[in-house]
Parts: structure tokens; sequence; C-alpha cells
């Protein structure tokens, strides 16, 4: 095969699996919540702060993961009991409030660690050939694990108990408290697992970006899109959304630019909206 | 309907009984006070906003400028006090900010390091009516009146470098990469002229957008593709640092040389000291440069502010050589009024953090320095000396 | 109107005031932060009133600054030049109203949403202003606009910001007087209801979107020539944001309260974040409490106290116009339906015919589907299979406002009235729909109306001629009474009540049943009644429909239902 299609094959195919690795957790909080988590992209730059931070102690790139998830637990814990909780039936005001958050987690990361830029060094280097092309290695371990995380979900959520039981949250919320479901404990524990999903997105990807704290939105914009176009309802909305987002983009960025690339993404999700509003999985 | 408000000046006098407000003095006539009072700077740093990493630096600098500037005497006899700005701040406030500065705080000179939208609103709001020193690096082209620009320009950067990279490395194949907009274009421009005149070509030109960062996987497959000598990178903040660790993690550093001409030390910092292979930049200040004039200025720079210091990099040092230059241009022309001022710049000899700089057609002759990234630091290969701005600005 | 009197005198002499107290370099200042202040009000508008959260606001601000400063530069000589600016204003209101119909028209989870396409729009407006170098100057912006011909740069400069910004607040004041503006208002509490009154909510939505718009082309065609340069930096996430925040600050709903945001704290952040390094942080702190415990802002309590004041106790009513529809009775055939939502299924083969006017009760254990049938009749569910006709249309293809506008009304099991409007408010909306036009809208003396139906109401419930008492203070008696009212105030020939008693006193029970029958008579309507309480069933119905699993299991009178051995032997939970 030609080693310049394979390559292009694998840039689209690692666009489209980071994107879904972002819009994982957002799905979570957003799908199963309807908690539209605006500083989502700050805990994907807390994740990558970790990273960073444990890489100044010396330590190996792996503490990282267990270290995120604390991190999460941490934080997560006392917003959501003081300010998610109150906002669960206030939709808009969960966005101003996440919002208010992401402005707030930014401030305190640059107060520890600085504005400027950080760098993370690959756990593993080098490139290995895939049917001609060089591809980091890094990069594949990355899509490796992102695919891992994502049939564990899958899986997590249709097989075990936790999982039938926030389907039965969502489906109705007073008949799951009525079946004696502990829908708070629940909520908080599904909030706190969005935000571990987006630390962790953020160690994965720390090692190829640059590490600075604004870099939220950076990786968050385009998956409210994914969600958009998936629809909330489950993983596979999530992997079909990052598709049609990821390759679209990827696609009219090649041909034309990457101005004409966003633009095609806002279009493709307005065009959603307008037409098929519940997305393309609806729950 | 709301009443009009009275005109300006009327309703000044009216404040003027009533509170103690003073009579406001109108463009041009900006007052030759007594010599008790201080000489009033007006300065736009990057104190928000994404740029605001600089801050901190250009603001010591520029305080490390006014004491050196007051122990010899101040500028026209006068000790200089500083009147903040908010560079960083959306242009439509910061040309607010420097209506404000003019009329009311009555400042005599101002000196900013911001970009080129700030500036534009500045020179805008300011029309020439007191003096203006712009200092970063910047596209070249700004000739408004009383304005004066130190500033690296894209003639200063691309020409020794390009040149340099091609005699060390037989550098002839390039490709050009960068944010869509002013500077990189500009720059470009006229690196594609440098590339013709040694005979080499241009393996491929490509822009990305400003805004939420890109991901670079798919221009890197392309520059691999075209194989060139040679990566021209006028990308910026975070998008040159995501390039950089792409480019090295596809192993594209291995055969590849890089030049990016807004990479200092901060930038550096972001990229990491295993993806510099091959990494160049050059501008008109490193905090590596090893020359007498800068370990004294390192020195005095450590000694003011001690350990804890905002590190050294060539957007923030230039708060300093700016501060100077304004001092000495007021001092040589021995007054602020524009056409003293203005005459006054041609040939303007003033100290900089590494030497000395000379103005003509109001933007600056100055050493230029190529550094290879090495690490996490710089390490200098080559010093150009003198280089000439190539912009002809009518004084 | 001596609210809209006492504002204008107000307005007025706080803007003439004004550059008193902070000087003329504040004053100056304050030009550019009195155009933010209209964007915000817009923001006000389309939030604080219709509920509709935006993210990009400095999309339209930024649209039309950029456009005005283009004809500014390219006609400043030609007498088109005003008619031109006219047009800039104009432009954004248009292109937020389209953009409204079509992000509305999908009909689920697009709240969340659409703060996000307003967050997607300014990024891609930014990036395109970049990237357009030819028309936009790029990242340096668009340079060297001339000033608005006539006016002097420094001088002029805040006299026409506060005259616009003068003017738009009293535009402000005044449409959110306006039947619309109560409409918007009730539409952010619960947009379902004012579906089943009869309006178009999607298109109201869109206008108060458009509306925001506008503002924010008032606000950016000012900007060019104000600020001669005009950058991306006005399709920033920053500005946008910074505008929400402070409108959430000052108060949403109010009209002072966007104004007051952005002059006060606008300005603060521009002198703050030079001198306080951490400013950011304690804004982003206000702003997080504001939104949690303070959700009208500065001004949200305080406003409407005092615009209480204003308020006239004996204003005259005037009659309302009779109703457009005057359908006579038609029958509903309920044929074969079969609905399930995901795997379970709710209605199987369900028949049910009604052929002539009076008072059917809908009885069946919990969980029997009575509710699903009323959705499915009314298009909130949709059927699988099976044919539903009513109200003269065969099928359900209608939505809920064109039902209500044929004939129907709903009252929905838990009162569903504006907690944060007044009674009369309420009864005003009821009795406007199917009796206003879009143009109505805009006239203050609906909310005067008054009718029949609505005089013999307020004779029945007392309660009901308190019309400046908010809903929220009433009892959980009196809002099902309320909500029962507005039902009957659209004078519907098909009236489906989901237990409209739940939770009544004895004494109000007995006069909700009168008043069900009274209204039968009167409309010559059919009631369909879903009724738990046997001994409200023996008043009310004049036949009882027995629904058990989906199915309908029994139909005929009180008394047959009573004696049949096959209801007693599923439904054994009502007691003889």
């Amino acid at each position: 095969m030609d080693p310049v299609l394979i390559a292009n094959g694998l840039n689209i195919s690692f666009e489209i699996v980071t994107l879904a690795l972002v819009a994982m957790g957002l799905a979570v909080t957003l799908g199963l919540l309807g908690v539209l988590n605006l500083a989502h992209g700050e805990f994907v730059m807390i994740g990558a702060f970790c990273a960073f931070f444990v890489q100044e102690q010396g330590l190996s790139y792996l503490w990282a993961f267990p270290l995120v998830v604390i991190v999460c637990i941490v934080i997560g814990w006392p917003v959501e009991r003081s300010i998610i909780r109150a906002l669960y039936s206030r939709p808009f005001d969960t966005i101003l409030a996440t919002w208010g958050l992401s402005l707030l987690l930014r401030e305190i990361v640059e107060f520890f660690f600085g504005p400027g830029f950080n760098s993370v060094d690959q756990p593993v280097s080098g490139t290995v050939n895939i049917f001609g092309a060089d591809y980091p290695l890094y990069q594949l371990l990355v899509m490796l694990v992102a695919v891992l995380l994502i049939g564990a979900l899958v899986a997590w959520y249709v097989k075990s108990s936790t999982g039938r039981r926030i389907q039965a949250l969502v489906d109705n919320p007073d008949l799951a408290k009525s079946v004696g479901i502990p829908t708070i404990a629940l909520a908080r524990n599904t909030f706190i697992f969005g935000l571990c999903l987006a630390g962790i997105a953020g160690v994965l990807l720390a090692p190829i970006v640059a590490v600075y704290p604004g870099m939220g939105i950076d990786h968050v914009l385009k998956s409210f899109f994914v969600l958009v176009v998936g629809g909330l309802g489950n993983v596979v909305g999530l992997v079909v959304g990052s598709g049609v987002i990821g390759g679209a983009e990827s696609i009219v960025a090649a041909i034309l630019d990457r101005t004409a690339g966003y633009t095609f993404v806002l279009i493709v999700a307005l065009l959603f909206l307008w037409k098929k509003p519940g997305g393309l999985v609806s729950r | 309907m709301t009443d009009k408000p009275r005109h300006f000046s009327r309703r000044s006098v009216l404040a003027g009984l009533a509170g103690g407000a003073s009579l406001m003095a109108l463009p041009g006539g900006i007052g030759t006070a007594g010599a008790s009072n201080p000489f009033k700077m007006g300065t736009f740093f990057s104190l928000s906003g994404p740029a605001s990493l600089f801050g901190p630096t250009q603001t010591a600098c520029n305080a490390l400028a006014v004491d050196e500037i007051n122990a010899a005497g101040g500028i026209l006899g006068r000790s200089v006090q500083i009147v903040p700005g908010d560079g960083g701040a959306p242009p439509a406030e910061a040309a607010k900010t420097a209506v404000r500065m003019m009329l009311r705080d009555k400042v005599d000179v101002v000196v900013g390091s911001h970009d080129s939208a700030v500036r534009q609103a500045i020179v805008g709001a300011l029309k020439g009516r007191i003096p203006y020193v712009y200092t970063p690096l910047y596209e070249g082209g700004e000739c408004a009146p009383n304005t004066y620009v130190p500033a690296d320009t894209p003639q200063q950067q691309v020409k020794p470098s390009i040149n340099a990279l091609h005699d060390m490395f037989g550098a002839k194949k390039i490709y050009l990469i960068g944010n869509g907009y002013v500077w990189p274009q500009q720059t470009n421009a006229l690196a594609k002229r440098y590339i013709a005149e040694f005979g080499g070509s241009v393996a491929g030109e490509e822009y990305a957008p400003l805004g939420p960062g890109n991901k670079f996987d798919d221009a890197v497959t392309r520059i691999k593709n075209a194989n060139p000598d040679l990566v021209l990178i006028t990308l910026v903040g975070g998008d040159n640092v995501n390039f950089n660790r792409t480019f090295a993690g596809f192993g594209l550093d291995k055969n590849i040389k890089r030049l990016s001409l807004l990479l200092e030390e901060l930038t550096l910092q972001g990229i990491g000291p295993k993806n510099g292979n091959g990494l160049f930049s050059c501008m008109s200040y490193f905090a590596a440069v090893d020359t007498p004039a800068n370990n004294a200025f390192k020195a005095r720079y450590a000694k003011k502010f001690g350990a804890k210091a905002p590190p050294l990099s060539m957007i923030g040092v230039d708060a300093y050589s700016g501060t100077n230059c304004a001092a000495s241009l007021i001092n040589k022309a021995g007054s602020t009024d524009a056409k003293a001022v203005m005459a006054a710049s041609e040939g303007l000899q003033y100290k900089t953090a590494t030497g000395t700089g000379t103005m003509t057609n109001r933007h600056v002759a100055k050493d230029m320095f190529l550094a290879e990234a090495k690490g996490a630091e710089f390490k200098i290969i080559k010093s150009f000396g003198k280089i000439e701005h190539g912009e002809k600005c009518s004084v | 109107m001596a609210w809209l009197a006492a504002n204008l005198a107000f307005i007025t002499a706080i803007l003439v005031v004004l550059p008193q107290i902070v000087g003329d370099f504040w004053a100056f200042t304050l030009a550019l932060f009195l155009l933010y202040a209209v964007a915000c009000l817009g923001l006000g508008l389309s939030w604080g009133q219709a509920g509709l959260l935006s993210l990009g606001q400095g999309f339209f601000v930024g649209f039309s600054a950029y456009t005005s400063g283009l004809i500014l530069i390219g006609f400043s000589a030609s007498p088109w030049l005003f008619p031109l600016l006219g047009l800039s204003v104009i432009a954004p209101g248009l292109i937020a109203y389209f953009l409204g119909c079509m992000i509305f028209h999908g009909r689920a989870q697009n709240t969340a949403f659409f703060a996000i396409i307003t967050l997607a729009l300014i990024l891609l407006a930014a990036q395109i202003a970049t990237a357009w170098e030819s028309v936009t100057g790029g990242y340096n912006g668009l340079r060297n606009i001339p000033g608005l011909p006539g006016f002097s740069e420094l001088e002029d400069a805040y006299t026409v910001s506060a005259v616009a910004l003068g003017l738009s607040m009293m535009f402000a004041a005044w449409i959110m007087q306006t039947p619309l503006g109560v409409l918007w208002r009730a539409l952010s509490q619960d947009e379902r209801r004012v579906a089943f009154l009869g309006f178009n909510h999607n298109q109201l939505k869109s206008v108060a979107f458009g509306l925001s718009g506008l503002f924010g082309g008032i606000a950016g065609t000012l900007y060019a020539p104000q600020n001669s340069l005009v950058t991306p930096d006005l399709f920033g996430f920053l500005l946008s944001t910074s505008f929400v925040v402070w409108v959430a600050i000052g108060g949403r709903n109010t009209l002072y309260g966007p104004v007051l945001g952005a002059i006060g704290i606008g300005l603060a952040t521009n002198t703050l974040r030079e001198s306080i390094g951490f400013w950011e942080v304690v804004l982003a702190v206000i702003f997080i409490v504001a939104v949690l415990y303070f959700r009208k802002g500065l001004t949200g309590t305080v406003e409407p106290a005092i615009k209480r004041r204003f308020e006239r106790n004996d204003r005259v009513r005037k009659s309302a116009p009779e109703r457009h529809s005057a359908m006579t009775f038609d029958r509903i055939d309920i044929e074969n339906l079969n609905l399930s939502v995901g795997n379970v299924g709710i209605l199987e083969d369900l028949d049910l015919t009604i052929g002539s006017p009076g008072i059917y009760c809908l009885i069946g254990p919990n969980g029997a589907g009575k509710t699903t049938i009323f959705n499915a009749m009314t298009g909130e569910l949709e059927a699988q299979s099976g044919t539903v006709s009513m109200l003269g249309a065969r099928g359900i293809k209608m939505d809920a406002r064109t039902q209500t506008i044929a004939g129907l009304g709903r009252k929905f099991q838990v009162p569903s009235v504006f907690d944060e409007l007044t009674v009369g408010e309420n009864l005003a909306i009821a009795l406007w729909s199917g009796r206003s036009s879009r143009r109505d809208l805009l006239r203050m003396s609906l909310l005067d109306w008054e009718s029949p139906v609505l005089a013999e109401l307020e004779r029945r419930f007392p309660f009901l001629a308190g019309r400046r008492q908010m809903v929220g203070s009433l009892s959980h008696g009196q809002r099902q009474v309320l909500d029962l009212a507005m039902v009957l105030c659209t004078e519907p020939r098909l009236i489906l009540l989901d237990e409209p008693c739940a939770g009544l006193s004895l004494a109000e029970t007995n006069e909700v049943i009168s008043t069900v029958r009274w209204a039968v008579d009167r409309f010559q309507a059919t009631a369909m009644i879903i009724e738990h309480d046997m001994a409200m069933v023996r008043e009310l119905a004049d036949r009882v429909f027995v629904v058990h699993n989906g199915s309908m299991l029994f139909e005929g009178s009180v008394a047959e239902v009573q004696s049949n051995d096959a209801v007693q032997a599923v439904y054994t939970g009502i007691a003889k």
C-alpha cells in the first residue's frame, strides 16, 4: 500500500481517537447527568499538569494515572457537593457555574506552575514503521489505550449494575429514587468519574502537546460537536460522532484549509441541530 | 431622550469649580511642566491575556532601565515615573487607556511591548501627539508619525539566519509554515526573496489559523513527503510548541533542520529538551549571549530582582532596550515636541542589553544572533553583528 | 406607562450626570462600556427574559462593527451612508432571528447546545476575520475607519454612546412590558405550557434572539467609528463571556442589571486588572456565587419592588375579542393505538370513541397508561401504530400549539403555572391564546383584557381577582385552580384534565367540579378527565372508560362500571 495513504490514515485515526478520548468524560457527564461541564477542558489540563508534576519529581510517567484520579476526586467531590448538585435541574446555570469553575481552575494552576509552557517527555520515544509509514510509537500507544478505554466504558455501561443503575437514573430520576437507587451518591460518583476520564485524557495527551494553564479550550471545543452529532445516548454515538467530526474536518482541511475544515464542522453541527436534534445515535 | 452633554471643555470648567479637576490641555499642547515634576512614562506590557507569560519580565526589565536612567539624571533632568497600562487588553480598551494616559495623566512618552493590533489601536489613539516606542519583534512597516520601533524586523531575522543555515548545512529546499496572520506572511514573503537569491526553492508553504491550538500531524506528514532541507517556522505560542513536539515525535528532526523565528526561552521550555534537535532561532537577544555587555546586564538584573527574577527572554528584555531608547531619544531631542523628537531619532545611539542600537528611519540596526536549542537552553552559534532593519520610514 | 416615564426620566438624568461624577476622561472610556452595555442589554433580553443563554453575543457586535467599518471606509461621503449604517444595525438581528429559527426547530435537548453553537459561532468568526485579510484586514484589523461625519472624535464619543444606550434602554423597557415580554418570561419558566396555550414558542424564542442580535448590531455599528479600528478581538471568547459575567452579576432579568454590570464591572476590570493581579479570580468567585445563590443578580430584587410601586391598581379592563376558532363538536376516534417507550409497551391496541359532548372520566390503576393516552393525543409521545382523529383532523401530526388553536385545552397533573409572573399575567396569557395576532403582542392594552368566562371564574374563585399577586406565593390548591382557570379561559372544545382535584380541599373540590360542569355546558365541550377518586367520578362522569395494561377494559356509565365483574377483578384499589 501507498505509505502516504497509510500515513494519512493513521493521522485521521489519531485525530478521531483522541477526539473520542477527550469527549468521553464529557459524554458521561452530559449524557448521563445532563450537566454540560464547561470546565471539562480544565480537567484535561489538570491531567497534563499531573504528568508534568510527576516528571518534575523524577518519578515514572505511569504515576501520573493514580495521581490524576486522586486529584480529580479531591477537586470533584467538593465541586459536586457545593456547585453541581444544586444545579442538576438548571442546565443553563450549570454551564455558567462550570464556566466560572474553569476560570478558577486555570488561575489556581497558574498560581502554582506559572503561565508559561511546560513540556512532558514521551515515556517511549522513537517511531515504528507501519507498512512503510514511520509513526511515533507513543501516539500508537495512545490510540491503543484510548480504544481500550472506550471498550471498557462500553462493557462497564452495558454489563455492570452501576451502568444499569445510571440508565435507570437517566430514564427516570424519581423512579430510580423510589426503587432505592441512591441517586445522590450515584450522581456524584458519575460526575467524578467523568472528571477522571478527562484527567486521564490529559495525562495521555501531555507528552505530545504544549502543557500550559490555558490549554483546556484547545482540546475540549470539538468534543461538544462530537456530542451534537453523535447524540447523548451511548458510547456508540460517541465513536460515530468522533468519526464524523474528526474525519470531516481532516478531509476538508486537507482539501482546502484548516479554516474551511473548522467551518465545515460548525455547519455539520448546525445541520444536525436543525434536522436531527437527537444526534445520530439517540437514546 | 437623553440630553446631549455639554462640550468637554465647558464641563471641565464646571467640574474644576466644583471639585478641582484641571482644565484639559488640548492635543499638541502637552505642558512643559516644572523641573520638579516627574517625567511620566506610560507603559503597555502584557499584564493579561495569552501573552501574559512575558509580562513579569517586561515589567522587571522596564523597572531596571528606569532605575538606571534615574541614577544617570533622568529624562530632561526629571526623574522617570511609570504609568502602567495593560497591553494584553483588547485593542479598544488599550486605546481608551492610551487617551487617558495622554490627556489626564499627561504622560510624556509611551513605551509598549504587545501585539500589532494593540499597537495600531495605540497609534490611532495617540495620533503622533506624544512619542511612542514599540519594542518586540514585528512584521515591519510601521511608519506612523512620532512612532519609534526598535523591534526586530523580518529582514533582520530572516536574511542573516537563512543565509547562515544555507552556508552551514547547504539548506536549499525550504518549507514555510506559520500562523495565518500578517507577521508570518510578511516574513515569508521576504524569506522567499532571500531563498531565490541563493538559488534555493520553496518546498511548500502553509498557514494554520490563530485561535484554539492546532494539531500538526498532517502538516508534519506533508513536510515529510516534501522532504525539505529546512523548515522555516513562523508559528507562535502554543502552536509553535505543538508543531515542534509533533515534528520531533515523527522523527523528522534527524534529517531536517528547523528555524523558528519567534522562539525564545519560554517557548523552548514548552517544546522540551528532547525535541530541540536541529532547531534554530534568530533574534536580537538570547539570555545565553556571552558578551561583556549582556553579562553585565544579567548581573544587574540578578542583583535587583534576586533569585526569583522572571526568566530573561527576547520578549521582555525588549522592554529594557525600549525604555532606554525612549530616554535617549528625548534627552537628545531636548523636549517632547514631536518635530524635535522625530529629528533626533535619526542616528540616535542608545544602550541595549547586549550593546548599543542605532536608529535610522525610526527603526534600529542591532546585533543579531543565531542560536541552536541544546537541551533546555540556547547555544549561540553565530553572532552576525549589526544588521540593517530594511525599513524606510521618513523622519 | 408610569413605569416607562419614570425610566425615561431616570435614564436621562443618569446619563447626563455620569460624566460630571467620573470626569471627562473616564467618560471617554465609558463611551466604550456604554456600547458594551447596549450589547449586554440585548443579552439580557434573550437570556434574562426568554431564557436563552448565548455565549456568543460578541458575534453580533463584531459582525456589525466590521460591516459598519467597511461602510464608513467605502461610503464616508455618500448620501447613502446613514441608510447603509442602518442596514449594518439590522443585519445581525436578522441573522440571529434566522439562526434561532434553525436551532429551535429541533425539539430535543437544545438548551445546552444553543450555548455551544453560539460559542462556536464566535470562534469561527474570529478565524474568518483573521484569515480573510483582503476584506477584514486580518489579525491587525480594519484600520483608519473614519468617524461619523459631523461628530468629533473625543468630545462626542460619550454623547453618541449615551444616546444609543438611552434609546436602547427605552426600547428594552417598553418591550419587556409588552405582552411579548410577558410571554418570554413565561417561556423561560415553562416552555411546554406556553406551547399548550397556543403560542409558537420557537418563534417567540427566535424573536428574542433576533432582538439580542439587533442590540449587538447597534453596539457594533457605533463601535467602529468610535474606535477607528476593528480587530478580531470582538469575536474573542473573552469579550462574549465577559458579557455573560456582567449580565449575571448585574441581574439578568431586569432592565438595569445588564447595564449596571457592563458599566460597573467592565470599568472595574479595565482599571483593576492593572493593579490587582488576582482580579480574575475574584471575578470568577463572585460569578459562581452569583449563579448559585443570587440568580437575580444585584438588581434582581430591588428593581421589581420599585417597579411595583409604579403600577396602578385601577386599570380599566377591556373586553377581549371573540376567540377565532368557533369549532363545534367533533368526534374523537382512537383506533388500535400502540405506543412503547424503549422496550416498555405502554399502550396496546387501544380503542376509544367519543360520539357526543359531555364529561368522560378515564380510570384505571397506576401505570395503566391513562396519561400516556393524553400524551399520544397531543403529540407529546409518538405512537408506533394506530390513528387518532379529533378536532377535525385525522392522525396526530399537529403540534400542541395548533391543537390549542383548534380548541384543545390540556391541564397537566402538576400545576403548570408561571410562578414568577402575577396571577393577572398568567390569566392574561390564557386570554391571548387564539385571540391575539402577532402584532397584538406589542399592544399594552392586551394586559387589561377580560372576558365573560374570566369574570365568572373570578366570581367562583375570588383569589383570581387579586391580579397583582405573584403566583409563586399561592397555595398548592390555588395553583391547581389557576391552572384550570387558564385552560378554561382559552374556551376549549376539547378539555383534557389530569387529576384536576389532586391536593384540593373539599370545598375547593366541589367548586372545581361545578366549574368543570359549567364550562362543558357553556362551551358545548368534551371533557376527558383522569381521576382516581370514585366519589368525584360519580359526581362528574357522563361516561367512564376503564383502562388497564394499556388497553380499554370497559366502557359504560358509572353504575355499569361499578357493577362490572371484570373491572372489579383488576381494579380493587378503589372502594365502592
